[in-house]
C-alpha cells in the first residue's frame, strides 16, 4: 500500500459536455475510505465520477490515483472502477463469467481467475448463482454480482453511482450491507455519488455536498447534519424551516413574537434554520401556533404551524389533541437542532 | 358474436390467400421445372428430369451452375463486406446529431432508393473509368453499394438504442479498446452483424441491373442467366434455375436464423 492517498483531486474541473460544469474541485480520499458526493439532480455528480474515471472529458487540474497522475491516461489505465446506477451485466456471460471479465482482459492465470471468481461469489453471497445468465437474475442479485465484479477487479478507487437508486426499498439494505462488507474486505477509496442523505450518512465516513457548481462543504455526516456551513447547504440537509430576523445586543434572536436566546458570535440581520423535528410540540408553553394543516406519515405527523406572521413545519411522533387543522399548539424549540448564520451568508 | 370472432373468417382468408399466393409460384416453378411440355388439352405435363440432368451434368445447363457459383461468391463476400463495413458506419452516424445525422443518412439512403437502372448507369461510368468494368471486382463493388446503404440504415437504427453503458463499464474494469470491441460489442452485435449479413446476400443474390450494367456480360450470375433464359424461351432451364435461385436464399434464410438462436438473442 503506497503512502499517498487512493484518490486525489487537484483542482479539476468537471464539464457538462461542451459547457463549464463544477468550480475546480480539490479533496483527497484515503484507502479504505467511503466518500459520499450528494446534490440536486443535474448537480453534475455523475459528471464528477465519469472525469475521475475518465469517460468524460475534463477541464484543468488533475486527477491523482495512489499518486500517480491519471488525468490524460484511458479509463483502462486509471486503477479507479465506475459502477452505472443500474447494473449493467455483460448479457453474453455467466455470472462466472461477468466476475471473471477484469481478471481475463488483465490475462491473469486461469487458477488465479478461477480462485478469486470462487472467493469473491462467495464473499457476495452469489455462490449459488456461478452458472446463471444476468437475464434470469432479480434487481438484488445483479447488483451484487455487479458489485462482486467490480471488487474482483481490485481497483484502488471503486466509483459507484447511485448504488441503492434501483433497488426497491427492501433490497436496499441488502446491498447497502453487501457494499460494506466487501469494500471492508480490501478497503478501497470509495467515491459515491447520491441524493439520498440518509444513505450517504449510512455509507460514508464523508459527505460532500455539491450545490450550485461547487463543493459547498465536505465533511463527516455528523458535523454536516448538525453544522452546515451555509444557508444553502442547511436547507439541502433537512433545515427546511427557515425564520428570518435580527440578533440584537444581546445575544437574542428575534423574528416576529419569538425572541431566542442563542450563543452567537455575531449580530444583525440573521437567518435562522431548524428541522421540523426541532419543533417540540409541547402540552403548554409560552409559545403557541396555530395549525395551518396536518399530513400524517407513518410513526410521524407533520404539522404546517402558524406564528404571527411566522410560518413553519413541525414533526412530531404524538400529536396532542390539538393538533388537528385550526388547533391551537404550544411548542418549544429544541437549542440543539438550531443554526444561525448572518444574513449576508 | 363479437368483433374479434367476426374477424377471425376473413382473416383466415387472408392469410390462405397469402399462402397461396406465396406458394403457387414456387409449385408451377417446380412442375415447368421437371416437364418437358404441358399444352392443352393435356391435364398433366408431361414430366422429364431433362433439365436437372442438364444442369448437374453440366452440359446445356452448365451455365447455371457456373452462374449459381459466381451468385454464391458475389453474394457471400457482399454480405460480409457490407455487414464489416456497414456496423463503424452506422455507429458513426448515430453518433451524429443534426444535420449532419440527416445527412449521413440520407447519403445511405440514396442507393438503397435509386432506381437499380440509374444508379448501375452511374456507377457503370465510374467502373469503366476506374478500369473495373466486366470484372468480378467491379460487380462485387457494384453490388456493394446498395447492400452498404440498406445494412447502414439498419445499423443506423440498431445504435439509435444501443446503450454503450457498457462499454464504458467494460474500460473502466480494464478493457482496452480492441478488447471491448472483441468481448462486449461483438459478442451483443452478432445477431445484427448476421442479420446485415444476410440482407446484403439477399440484395447481391438477385441483383440483375447492376451486374448487367457493369459486369458487362462477362460476370455471369444466376439471375442474369435465368433472364437471359426466359427471353429465349428455355422454360424448363428457366424454372430450374428459379429454383435454384430461391433455394440458396432460404437456406441462407434458415441458416441465419439458426445462428442467431445460437448466438443468444444478445439485447443491445
Amino acid at each position: 500500500m503506497t503512502r499517498h492517498p487512493a484518490l486525489r483531486l487537484d483542482g479539476l474541473e468537471v464539464r457538462f459536455g461542451d459547457r463549464p460544469g463544477l468550480a475546480p474541485l480539490s479533496f483527497a480520499v484515503k484507502r479504505g475510505e467511503r466518500l459520499a458526493v450528494v446534490g440536486t439532480s443535474g448537480a453534475g455528480k455523475s459528471s464528477l465520477l465519469r472525469t475521475i474515471a475518465g469517460l468524460q472529458p475534463h477541464g484543468a487540474g488533475s486527477v491523482f490515483i495512489e499518486g500517480r497522475d491519471c488525468t490524460d491516461l484511458p479509463p483502462e489505465g486509471r486503477g479507479s472502477v465506475y459502477l452505472h446506477q443500474t447494473p449493467l451485466l455483460f448479457p453474453h456471460l455467466n455470472v462466472s463469467g461477468n466476475v471473471a471479465f477484469p481478471l481475463r482482459v488483465r490475462k491473469l492465470p486461469r487458477a488465479v481467475i478461477q480462485r478469486r471468481v470462487r472467493d469473491v461469489l462467495h464473499a457476495l453471497g452469489v455462490a449459488d448463482l456461478a452458472a446463471r445468465t444476468p437475464a434470469s437474475l432479480s434487481g438484488g442479485q445483479r447488483h451484487r454480482v455487479a458489485l462482486a465484479r467490480a471488487i474482483a477487479a481490485q481497483p484502488p478507487v471503486l466509483l459507484l453511482d447511485e448504488p441503492l437508486a434501483s433497488l426497491d426499498p427492501p433490497l436496499r439494505a441488502e446491498a447497502r450491507d453487501a457494499i460494506l462488507n466487501a469494500t471492508n474486505d480490501y478497503a478501497p477509496a470509495v467515491i459515491l455519488v447520491t441524493h439520498d442523505l440518509a444513505e450517504a450518512g449510512w455509507l460514508a465516513d464523508r459527505i460532500g455536498v455539491i450545490l450550485d457548481g461547487r463543493l459547498a462543504q465536505l465533511t463527516s455526516p455528523d458535523i454536516l447534519f448538525t453544522r452546515p456551513v451555509s444557508p444553502a447547504v442547511a436547507s439541502f440537509v433537512g433545515f427546511s424551516n427557515r425564520l428570518d430576523g435580527i440578533i440584537d445586543d444581546g445575544g437574542i434572536f428575534r423574528a416576529g413574537p419569538l425572541a431566542l436566546p442563542l450563543p452567537t458570535n455575531f449580530n444583525g440581520p440573521a437567518v435562522l434554520l431548524f428541522r421540523p423535528e426541532a419543533v417540540r410540540v409541547t402540552g403548554e408553553g409560552s409559545l403557541q401556533a396555530r395549525v395551518l394543516d396536518v399530513h400524517f406519515a407513518p410513526g410521524t405527523v407533520r404539522l404546517h404551524l402558524r406564528l404571527n406572521e411566522l410560518e413553519f413545519q413541525a414533526e412530531c411522533t404524538l400529536p396532542s389533541s390539538r393538533a388537528i387543522s385550526g388547533g391551537i399548539v404550544a411548542f418549544e424549540l429544541d437549542p440543539q437542532h438550531l443554526v444561525l448564520f448572518p444574513a449576508s451568508t | 358474436m363479437t368483433l374479434g370472432s367476426a374477424r377471425t373468417p376473413l382473416r383466415s382468408l387472408l392469410l390462405t390467400g397469402l399462402g397461396i399466393l406465396a406458394v403457387a409460384p414456387l409449385l408451377l416453378l417446380l412442375i415447368t421445372s421437371i416437364s418437358r411440355s404441358w399444352f392443352w388439352p393435356a391435364l398433366l405435363p408431361v414430366p422429364s428430369a431433362d433439365s436437372w440432368a442438364a444442369l448437374i451434368a453440366g452440359t446445356s445447363g452448365g451455365r447455371l451452375s457456373g452462374a449459381a457459383l459466381n451468385s454464391l461468391a458475389l453474394a457471400l463476400a457482399t454480405g460480409l463486406l457490407a455487414s464489416a463495413l456497414s456496423l463503424p458506419l452506422g455507429r458513426a452516424l448515430a453518433g451524429l446529431r443534426g444535420w449532419r445525422r440527416s445527412l449521413g443518412a440520407g447519403a445511405a439512403f440514396l442507393p438503397v432508393a435509386a432506381p437499380p437502372i440509374a444508379l448501375g448507369i452511374g456507377l457503370q461510368f465510374t467502373f469503366l473509368t476506374l478500369g473495373l468494368g466486366g470484372s468480378f471486382m467491379g460487380v462485387l463493388l457494384a453490388h456493394l453499394v446498395p447492400a452498404l446503404g440498406y445494412a447502414t440504415l439498419y445499423f443506423l437504427g440498431v445504435f439509435a438504442v444501443y446503450d454503450d453503458r457498457l462499454e464504458d463499464e467494460a474500460r473502466t474494469l480494464g478493457a482496452s479498446p480492441t478488447q471491448v470491441f472483441r468481448r462486449v460489442t461483438l459478442p451483443r452485435l452478432g445477431r445484427p452483424l448476421l442479420e446485415a449479413a444476410l440482407l446484403g446476400f439477399l440484395v447481391s443474390w438477385a441483383q440483375v441491373p447492376l451486374t448487367i450494367l457493369v459486369g458487362q456480360g462477362l460476370v455471369p450470375t444466376l439471375a442474369v442467366e435465368v433472364l437471359g433464359l426466359v427471353q429465349s424461351g428455355q422454360d424448363a432451364l428457366a424454372a430450374t434455375g428459379s429454383l435454384l435461385l430461391i433455394i440458396p436464399a432460404i437456406f441462407m434464410l434458415m441458416a441465419a436464423a439458426l445462428a442467431i438462436r445460437r448466438v443468444e438473442a444478445v439485447p443491445v
